[in-house]
C-alpha cells in the first residue's frame, strides 16, 4: 500500500528543499484543527443566536433573577418546605439530593461488602442468595425499581391520626407495629428522633476527657503489645474507654457546669481589652511566629558539623517570612475594624459558651421525640417531630442503595478474587485465622484494586438520585422543574443543575483520588 | 465451537479441573453443614428465603391481584396505539427480525450442546422449586392441581433425562441436546398453550373506547395463529441458514447479514410501520435523478481520487468539495443536495487512506454507491408523511418504542464515540480539548437532565420553521450521552494497543489515518467489545427514562396507562412487576449470552 501523503517531516528538518504548504504536516494539522474549531464555534454561535431570537419572540428573558425573586413552590420535604425565593428552593433541593446521595453511598458500600462476602462464602445457600441479589437487581432498570418500591409503599395502610385530646387512649391498630415508636403508613415511615438537649455541652466535656484517656490507653496497650507480643486489641480498649466515659458522663455531666463561669470570666477578660492592646498582641505574636520559623529554618539548614550554608532561595524565604509578619502588622493597624470585630466575636463566642454550660443540673444531654402521626394533607414534617422517612425518600433511597449495592458487591468480589492466592496462603502460614487474614491481608488489597471503579459507582449513584422526579421527592431536578414551569427560565435552571452535578462529581473524584493515592503501592 | 477457536487463532483454554461429583449427603455436608457457623447461616438464610418467597407468592397469587390487566393489554405493551387494522405490519416486522435471527443463529453456529445430565439437574431444581411454590402460595384448589401437575411433569422430565443420560455413560460425555432445540421447544410449548387456554379474556369489549380487541374477546384467540406462524418462520429461517452456510462463502454471508441487521430497523420503521405515501412525481423526477447523479459522478470521482499516484491534488479537490458543501448553506438549496455534497467531501477526504489497486478502488466507489442509495432512500422516506392514523404524533409505543430508541441510540452513538475517543487520544491539542470537555461534561451530569434539556430546550435552538418531533430530539440526547461513555470504553481499548503496533505500522510506511483505520482501530474495537456489550445493556435499561419525559414507553404503559383504565384501576403493582420481569429477562439473557460468546471466542483477551 503506497502512501502518497504525509511523509514525516520531523526527520528532514534541515533538508534544503522546502515542503509545500499544503503538504506540511504541521500546517495541515493546525489547519484541520482550527477549521474544526471554527465550525464548532460557528454552529454554537448560530444555535445560541437562534435561541436568543426564539426566546425574545416568546418574551422570555434569560437571567438568574429568579434566584432572588419569591416563587410559589411547595416542596414535599426538606429543610424548608415553603422557600421564600427560587434560590432558597434550589438550595433545599440540593440538600435533599445530597441527603440521599450521602446516605446511599454509605449504605450501598456496607451492603455491597456483605454481598461480596456472601457470594464468596463457602456456604452454598448464602452464595446463591448473593447471586440472586446481584443478578436480580442489576438487570432491572433503576427507574422501574424506584417506581415499584414507591407503589409498594403506597399500598401500605393509610395514615390515621391521633386525637391530641385523648392523652392515653387505646392503641389504634393502624398506627404501626409499635405504637408511638414506629409508624408505617402510606406516607412514610416515622421513628423517634434523638436530638441534642441542654446538657449536651457538659457531656461533651466528659467525652473530650474520655478521648484523651482513650488515646493514652491505646498507647499503653500498643506498648504492651510491643513488649509481650500478645494480641492486646488497642482499638477495642480505646473504644471501651470512650464508651465508659460516655456512659458515666450521662449521669455526672452536671459536674462540669463550673466551666460556664470560667467561660464567662474569659469573656469579661476579653471585654476589658482595648483595641490597641489587641493590635499590639497580634503584632507581637506575628513577629514571634516569624522569628521562630526563621530560627527553625536555620536549624534545619545547618549541616551535621554545624555549618550553615544558605542559598539565595533560602534567604528569599526568610525575608518572605519576615515580610509576612510586617504585612500582618500593617493590616492590623490599617483596619482597626478587624480588631474590634475579633474582640466582639470572641466575646460573643465565650458568652454563648457560658450560657451553654450554665444550665439546670437536671438537664439531660439528649432527648428524644416520639413521632407524631403525619397530619393528612400536610407535607412531611421533617424536623418537627420524629424522624420521618417519606415515601419518596424511601423509594429513592432503597432504589439507589439496592441497585448500587449489587454493583459495589460485584466490584469488591472482583477485587477480592484478584488478590493473589499466595497472599492468603502466606497469611495462614503466619498463623492468622480466616477473619484476621480477611481483615488484615485480603480486604486492604481488594480495596486498593477496587477503589477506582467504586468511585465510578459513587458518582453514578449521586447522578441517579435525579430519578427522584419520578416519585415526587424534592431533589434539585424536581424543584428546578417546578421553578422553570412557573417562571419559564429553563436555561438558567438547567445550568444550575449541571453546575451542581459537576461540582458533586468533581468532589467525589477528588476524594476518591486522594484515597487512591494514599492506598497506592509505593514502588521503590 | 472448537472450529471457531482454532480459526480465530486463540489457544484453547483448558478448563479448570471438574469438582468431584459428591453423593447428595456428602454434598450437603460440605456445602451447607460443614460446621456450626455454617449450619447456622444455612438455617437463617433458608428461613429468610422461605418467608420472602411466601410474601412474594402471597402477593403474586393473592385473590385481589388483577393479572388480567397485563394479559388483556398485551397489545398496549407491545406497540401501544398502533391501529389494529394495520396490525399485520407489526407481525411482518416481527417476522423479518425473526428471519434474521434464525439465519444468524445458523450462520454463526449459535447454541451449544446441553448434556442430559444438566437438563435433568435443572428440571429437578425447577420442579422442586415449583412444588415448594405450590405449597406456599395461596392458590385455589384448581390452581393447586394445575401447578402441581406442572411440577410433577418437570420432575418426571428430570427423571427421564437422568435415566437416558445414565444409559449412555460409557460414550464419553453422554447424550446431549442442542440448546436451540430446547429454546424452540420451550417457545413451542408456550405458544401451543394459546390454542387451549383463553388468556386475556375481557368482559367489557364494546363498552370501552378505544376498544382493546374486537370480538371474540380473548388475546389468546387473536394471537394464536400469528404466533404459530412466527415459530415456523423462525425454524424455517434457521434451516435456510443451515443450507446457506454450507453453500456460500462464510465471510461474505456474515457481512451481508450484519448489514441487514443494521438496515432492517430503518426499512421496517420507515417503509413498513410508517406506511408512507410517496408522491410518485416527486420521487421519479427529483429524488431518483438526484441519487443517480450523485451515485455516478461521486463514484467516478472517488475512483479517480483513490489513485495512489495522485498526490495532493486529491486532497485539494476534497477540501474544495467540502467548501462547496458548507458554502451551500448560504444559498437556498435542497437539503438533500447539501448533505450529499458534504458526504462526498468527507468521502474524498478519506480517499487517500483507501487507495490501492483497481479492486480496492472499485470497492471504495461501491461503498459510496451503497451509502448514497441508502441515504437517499432514507431521506426521501423520512420526508414523506405517514399514513398511520394514531392519536398523538408517535405511531409506535410500548416495547416497540423502547427497542427503537435503544437501537438508534446504539447506532448513532458508536461511530460518534469512536470519533470522540480518537480525538481524545490524538496528539492535536484542539481536538483533544474539545473531545475531553464534551466527554467529561456529559459524564458529569445525570442522563435525565440531558433528556429534559433536549426535550424542552432543543426546539428553542432550532431555526424557524424547522420542527423536530420530541422522540427525535430525545434520541439525539440519548445518543450524545451514550457516545461519551462509548468513547471512554474505546479509549480503554485504544490504550491497550501496544506501542509496537504503532511503530510497526509506521515502519511499513502507513500514513496516520491508514495506521488508525487498518491497524489500531480493529484491535482497539475488539478489546472494547466486553465493556461495550455491558454499555448496550445499560442503554437498553436507560430507555425507561422515557417515562419521565412523558413518552409512551414500556414503563409508561405499565405505570400510567393501564392502571388508569376503568377496568383495571389499582393494578399498578402487577403491571410494574410485569415490566420488571420483562426487562430482567431481556437484560439477563443478553448479558449471559454475551458472557458465553466472549468466553468462547476469547474476546477481550489479547
Amino acid at each position: 500500500m503506497t502512501a502518497p501523503v504525509e511523509q514525516p517531516s520531523s526527520t528532514n528538518l534541515a533538508v534544503a528543499q522546502r515542503v509545500p504548504l499544503w503538504r506540511d504536516v504541521v500546517v495541515v494539522k493546525w489547519f484541520t484543527q482550527v477549521s474544526l474549531l471554527a465550525i464548532v464555534l460557528a454552529a454554537l454561535w448560530l444555535f445560541v443566536g437562534q435561541a436568543g431570537n426564539n426566546l425574545r419572540a416568546k418574551d422570555i428573558t434569560i437571567g438568574f433573577d429568579f434566584i432572588d425573586r419569591p416563587v410559589d413552590v411547595q416542596l414535599s420535604e426538606g429543610i424548608d418546605t415553603l422557600p421564600y425565593s427560587g434560590g432558597r428552593a434550589l438550595w433545599v433541593g440540593m440538600v435533599n439530593t445530597l441527603r440521599v446521595a450521602a446516605g446511599g453511598i454509605v449504605v450501598a458500600t456496607i451492603l455491597g461488602i456483605f454481598v461480596a462476602l456472601s457470594r464468596l462464602s463457602n456456604n452454598w445457600m448464602l452464595r446463591k442468595v448473593g447471586a440472586m441479589w446481584v443478578e436480580g437487581l442489576r438487570n432491572v432498570p433503576l427507574l422501574v425499581q424506584i417506581i415499584f418500591y414507591s407503589s409498594i409503599l403506597a399500598a401500605l395502610p393509610r395514615t390515621t391520626f391521633l386525637d391530641p385530646t385523648a392523652a392515653a387512649g387505646p392503641l389504634n391498630q393502624n398506627q404501626g407495629p409499635i405504637h408511638n415508636w414506629l409508624h408505617i403508613s402510606n406516607k412514610g415511615l416515622s421513628i423517634p428522633r434523638v436530638f441534642i438537649a441542654d446538657g449536651f455541652y457538659q457531656w461533651a466535656i466528659v467525652i473530650l476527657l474520655g478521648a484523651i484517656a482513650a488515646y493514652f490507653v491505646r498507647k499503653k496497650r500498643l506498648k504492651l503489645h510491643d513488649e509481650t507480643g500478645r494480641e492486646t486489641s488497642p482499638i477495642l480498649w480505646a473504644a471501651g474507654t470512650l464508651a465508659i466515659f460516655g456512659f458515666v458522663g450521662l449521669f455526672i455531666h452536671p459536674v462540669f457546669s463550673f466551666v460556664g463561669p470560667i467561660m464567662g470570666g474569659i469573656a469579661s477578660l476579653i471585654d476589658s481589652l482595648t483595641i490597641p492592646m489587641i493590635q499590639a498582641l497580634i503584632s507581637v505574636i506575628a513577629v514571634l511566629l516569624a522569628l521562630r520559623w526563621i530560627r527553625k529554618f536555620r536549624a534545619d539548614r545547618r549541616s551535621g558539623s554545624g555549618h550553615l550554608n544558605l542559598s539565595d532561595d533560602d534567604w528569599f524565604r526568610m525575608i518572605f517570612a519576615g515580610l509576612a509578619s510586617v504585612v500582618v502588622i500593617v493590616v492590623i493597624y490599617k483596619w482597626t475594624g478587624l480588631s474590634s470585630w475579633l474582640l466582639n466575636s470572641g466575646q460573643d463566642l465565650f458568652r454563648l459558651a457560658e450560657t451553654k454550660f450554665n444550665v439546670d443540673g437536671a438537664a439531660r444531654p439528649f432527648d428524644a421525640m416520639r413521632p407524631d402521626v403525619l397530619k393528612p394533607g400536610k407535607f412531611a414534617n421533617y424536623g418537627l417531630n420524629g424522624l420521618t422517612m417519606t415515601r419518596g425518600f424511601a423509594a429513592l433511597f432503597f432504589g439507589v442503595t439496592f441497585y448500587h449495592s449489587a454493583h459495589v458487591g460485584e466490584i469488591l468480589r472482583g477485587g477480592i478474587l484478584s488478590v493473589p492466592k499466595g497472599q492468603i496462603e502466606a497469611a495462614s502460614a503466619i498463623g492468622l485465622n480466616r477473619a484476621q487474614s480477611l481483615r488484615r491481608v485480603i480486604l486492604p488489597q481488594a480495596f486498593r484494586i477496587s477503589l477506582p471503579p467504586l468511585g465510578n459507582q459513587y458518582l453514578s449513584l449521586t447522578k441517579n438520585t435525579s430519578l427522584a422526579i419520578a416519585v415526587g421527592y424534592s431533589d434539585i431536578v424536581q424543584v428546578g422543574q417546578t421553578i422553570y414551569n412557573q417562571t419559564g427560565k429553563a436555561l438558567p435552571v438547567m445550568s444550575v443543575w449541571m453546575l451542581f452535578y459537576l461540582a458533586c462529581s468533581l468532589t467525589i473524584s477528588v476524594v476518591v483520588n486522594f484515597f487512591n493515592m494514599r492506598l497506592e503501592l509505593v514502588e521503590r | 465451537m472448537t472450529e471457531i477457536q482454532s480459526s480465530a487463532g486463540v489457544p484453547v483454554i483448558t478448563a479448570p479441573p471438574q469438582e468431584p461429583h459428591l453423593p447428595p449427603k456428602e454434598w450437603l455436608k460440605k456445602n451447607l453443614f460443614s460446621n456450626v457457623g455454617n449450619t447456622f447461616i444455612t438455617i437463617v438464610t433458608s428461613v429468610v428465603i422461605l418467608s420472602l418467597a411466601n410474601g412474594l407468592l402471597g402477593f403474586a397469587f393473592g385473590s385481589e391481584r388483577q393479572w388480567n390487566a397485563v394479559a388483556v393489554n398485551s397489545r398496549l405493551y407491545m406497540s401501544f396505539a398502533y391501529p389494529e387494522a394495520q396490525y399485520n405490519r407489526i407481525w411482518f416486522s416481527f417476522a423479518t427480525l425473526l428471519v434474521l435471527a434464525g439465519l444468524s443463529m445458523a450462520i454463526w453456529r449459535g447454541g451449544t450442546r446441553v448434556p442430559f445430565a444438566r437438563l435433568a439437574k435443572s428440571s429437578f431444581s425447577f420442579g422442586v422449586g415449583l412444588a415448594i411454590m405450590v405449597l406456599l402460595a395461596p392458590l385455589s384448589t384448581s390452581g393447586t392441581i394445575k401447578w402441581g401437575i406442572a411440577a410433577g411433569v418437570l420432575l418426571l422430565a428430570g427423571f427421564i433425562f437422568k435415566r437416558s443420560a445414565n444409559e449412555n455413560e460409557d460414550e464419553g460425555d453422554g447424550r446431549s441436546l442442542s440448546s436451540l432445540t430446547l429454546l424452540v421447544g420451550t417457545f413451542a410449548s408456550i405458544i401451543s398453550t394459546l390454542w387451549f387456554i383463553p388468556y386475556g379474556r375481557h368482559s367489557f369489549v364494546g363498552d370501552r373506547t378505544p376498544q382493546v380487541m374486537s370480538e371474540p374477546g380473548t388475546v389468546a384467540f387473536s394471537t394464536q395463529l400469528p404466533w404459530t406462524i412466527m415459530l415456523f418462520v423462525l425454524v424455517g429461517a434457521y434451516y435456510l441458514g443451515v443450507v446457506l452456510r454450507d453453500r456460500l462463502p462464510e465471510r461474505r454471508t456474515r457481512g451481508v447479514l450484519m448489514g441487514l441487521w443494521l438496515l432492517s430497523p430503518f426499512f421496517l420503521i420507515y417503509l413498513v410501520l410508517r406506511d408512507p405515501s410517496f408522491t410518485m412525481n416527486h420521487v421519479l423526477y427529483t429524488d431518483i435523478p438526484l441519487v443517480l447523479g450523485f451515485l455516478v459522478v461521486g463514484g467516478l470521482l472517488l475512483y479517480a481520487l483513490t489513485k495512489p499516484s495522485l498526490g495532493e491534488i486529491g486532497r485539494i479537490a476534497a477540501v474544495l468539495i467540502l467548501l462547496v458543501g458548507f458554502g451551500s448553506f448560504l444559498t437556498p438549496m435542497r437539503m438533500i443536495v447539501r448533505i450529499f455534497l458534504i458526504a462526498l467531501g468527507f468521502f474524498s477526504l478519506a480517499a487517500p487512506t483507501f487507495s490501492g489497486d483497481k479492486s480496492t478502488r472499485r470497492r471504495y466507489s461501491s461503498i459510496w454507491s451503497g451509502f448514497i442509495i441508502i441515504a437517499g432512500w432514507l431521506i426521501t422516506a423520512v420526508n414523506t408523511p405517514s399514513t398511520v392514523e394514531v392519536p398523538g404524533d408517535l405511531f409506535f409505543g410500548g416495547a416497540t418504542l423502547t427497542l427503537i430508541v435503544a437501537f438508534f441510540t446504539v447506532v448513532l452513538s458508536y461511530p460518534l464515540g469512536v470519533l470522540l475517543a480518537l480525538a481524545r487520544t490524538s496528539n492535536m491539542p484542539i481536538f483533544r480539548l474539545l473531545a475531553t470537555t464534551f466527554i467529561e461534561f456529559i459524564r458529569g451530569v445525570p442522563l435525565i437532565t440531558i433528556l429534559i434539556f433536549f426535550s424542552v430546550m432543543l426546539p428553542l435552538f432550532l431555526p424557524e420553521g424547522m420542527h423536530l418531533p420530541e422522540i427525535t430530539s430525545v434520541t439525539i440526547g440519548y445518543a450524545l450521552f451514550s457516545a461519551a461513555y462509548v468513547a471512554e470504553n474505546i479509549r480503554g481499548g485504544l490504550q491497550s494497543v501496544t506501542r509496537g503496533q504503532h511503530e510497526a505500522a509506521e515502519a511499513v510506511g502507513m500514513s496516520t489515518s491508514q495506521k488508525t483505520v487498518f491497524i489500531i482501530l480493529p484491535q482497539a474495537l475488539r478489546m472494547s467489545i466486553p465493556p461495550m456489550v455491558g454499555h448496550t445493556i445499560g442503554t437498553f435499561k436507560e430507555t425507561s427514562l422515557l417515562y419521565i419525559i412523558g413518552l409512551f414507553d414500556l414503563l409508561y404503559v405499565g405505570r400510567s396507562v393501564i392502571p388508569n383504565q376503568t377496568a383495571f384501576i389499582g393494578s399498578t403493582r402487577e403491571n410494574l412487576l410485569f415490566v420488571s420481569v420483562l426487562y430482567w429477562v431481556i437484560s439477563y439473557s443478553m448479558s449471559k449470552a454475551s458472557q458465553r460468546i466472549e468466553k468462547r471466542v476469547g474476546l477481550g483477551e489479547r
